[in-house]
């Protein structure tokens, strides 16, 4: 037998970026969308906004424009800002394709 | 889809509900969103990433038995094919032996970090570049060049996250300068975007570069990246300018666009989305003036498309690097044209009329951008495809032949440049590789 021996290519992942914490639950809270108004989002993420309202008592779903929308804005300190001092508990980003 | 994600600068691991690219065009039915919304209100309460505790530790070596020499090989390109870890192409297994020899190319710590690949997240060492250039067939002498590249690649200027997930099919573009071209036998002339036996070093670079994208970087197509098409993605474009032929007055492309000293190996790369051979020169008695200003004209009259992609390079980026063979500017330069009025004219004239844009919907993508400065490049009519003619790649390449000129349309935030870092025992290395291909 002929035995070869070879590096795994695929190296090591590092991740750099830890995630928030879930919530436990979504009855009660406030949730927020950011929108790059990209890929029907103009059209998912109000129907998103719709289900979460209907399925969990007391959710408070923040307009789908509560933030600045586009590529352009969406990933600026700014909006982070924003999002932090609407003290909402989660958000959702859309949409990428 | 997930990297596709990730180019938008989110992690790759993050919590994502993906669906069909159906759903996402216009008209589309979106019903699976709330088939699926169970999948959404996970990823608001339950979720935890899939990557949780990884990153410990090497990966072991892999290995394969075959009943013979030819057998072990074909068991070894299975395995890594079959992990995605190739290009379809026959790979050189990245053996111990063989890494080690191509890792006699630098002077560095093999552990040496350059960077994270993304989206993926891969951690590069200049080790990950021996395996690469490894496998894409590269010699030791190459891996000076491919470590400054990787550099250059890894640094946000040169916008690598978008890149990688993109549909643009964007391939990176490298320029390489000073004396180490010539003697590691990049190719400057003839062909020198092609295949050539007797000077591979392009092939071999651009694919190992190639590799660490999708091996590192999880651009695997239509999973890491959106890429439509792909071309050109093999072995990207790697080359190295002409300098000899540069005329009279002329810098090389390192010290014009990145300042470093004439006679500085170095690196320089941008991202293109097309490529293009344009006919240059006249066909019939046309005098020397009439020959090179119709040329230019056709050069420009290929640049003057809406590139919608380019806008990322607006600004401070490129939209497009132009090569043009040395007795082209050679010529030119002696008619009275220098490389500023060159710049000057194709900024000029590759200008689209406000109603010819209009009309193919340029001012919506131009209105979403990033850049104030592209935004308000709008007011313009007729409108420049960039933002000062400087951003205009102009390089001498390509061989002693009048008749062509070659457009690589840029995708390029930005244009990075890196010295290349050279070992002791270069030299040798140099020896061994005359011996191995033979005289030039």
């Amino acid at each position: 037998m002929v035995r070869l021996e070879f590096h795994d290519p695929s190296g090591t992942i590092e991740i750099k970026r830890p995630h928030a914490a879930r919530i436990p639950a979504l009855a009660g809270k406030r949730i927020g969308f950011v929108s790059n108004e990209q890929w029907q989002a103009y059209r998912m993420l109000p129907l998103l906004k719709a289900l979460l309202e209907t399925d969990f008592p007391g959710i408070e779903v923040l307009p789908i424009d509560a933030f600045p929308q586009g590529n352009a804005v969406i990933g600026s300190e700014e909006t982070a800002a924003l999002v932090k001092a609407s003290a909402v508990d989660a958000v959702v980003i859309g949409n990428a394709a | 889809m997930t990297n596709a994600v990730a180019g938008l600068g989110l992690a790759p691991d993050a919590a994502m509900v993906t669906f069909p690219i159906e759903m996402f065009l216009p008209g589309s039915d979106i019903g699976l969103v709330e088939a699926r919304k169970q999948e959404f209100y996970d990823g608001l309460t339950r979720w935890r990433s899939p990557l949780a505790g990884a990153g410990a530790g090497e990966p072991p070596m892999l290995r394969v038995e075959g009943t013979s020499v030819e057998d072990t090989f074909a068991r070894a390109n299975h395995l890594m094919l079959s992990n995605r870890w190739g290009d379809g192409l026959p790979l050189w297994p990245p053996t111990r032996e063989r890494v080690d020899w191509i890792l006699r190319g630098t002077a560095e710590a093999r552990r040496r970090k350059l960077g994270t690949f993304p989206p993926r997240g891969g951690v590069t060492t200049v080790e990950s570049c021996a395996i690469a250039l490894a496998m894409a067939g590269g010699r030791p002498e190459y891996l000076p060049v491919l470590v400054a590249v990787v550099e250059a690649f890894l640094d946000p200027e040169s916008g690598s996250e978008t890149l990688q997930a993109a549909s643009g099919s964007a391939f990176p573009v490298v320029i390489v300068n000073g004396p180490i071209g010539a003697r590691i036998r990049l190719n400057a002339g003839f062909g020198c975007l092609g295949p050539d036996p007797q000077r591979p070093a392009g092939a071999s670079i651009g694919r190992a570069l190639r590799l660490l994208q999708q091996n590192l970087g999880g651009a695997l197509p239509g999973i890491g990246t959106m890429a439509n098409y792909g071309g050109l993605r093999h072995t990207n474009v790697v080359f190295a300018e002409d300098e000899a032929s540069l005329p009279a007055g002329w810098a090389p492309h390192g010290t014009e666009r990145h300042g470093f000293a004439p006679g500085t190996s170095s690196i320089s790369l941008a991202f293109a989305n097309g490529a293009v051979n344009i006919r240059r020169r006249g066909a019939k008695k046309e005098t020397p003036e009439e020959d090179a200003l119709q040329g230019m004209h056709r050069m420009a009259d290929f640049m003057r498309v809406p590139n919608m992609a380019g806008l990322a390079g607006y600004e401070h980026g490129t939209p497009g690097i132009l090569m043009i063979p040395g007795v082209v500017a050679q010529t030119m330069v002696g008619l009275g044209w220098t490389k500023a009025s060159i710049r000057e004219f194709l900024w000029e004239h590759s200008r689209i009329p406000a109603e010819a844009l209009r009309r193919a919907g340029g001012p919506a993508w131009i209105e979403i951008d990033t850049s104030k400065v592209v935004r308000e490049s709008l007011a313009l009519d007729p409108w420049p495809i960039t933002a000062q003619p400087e951003n205009f790649v102009i390089v001498v390449a390509g061989g002693g032949h009048p008749t062509n000129s070659y457009w690589l349309q840029g995708y390029s935030p930005g244009v990075v440049g890196r010295r290349i870092e050279l070992p002791a025992a270069f030299e040798s290395l140099l020896a061994e590789a005359e011996r191995d291909l033979g005289p030039e």
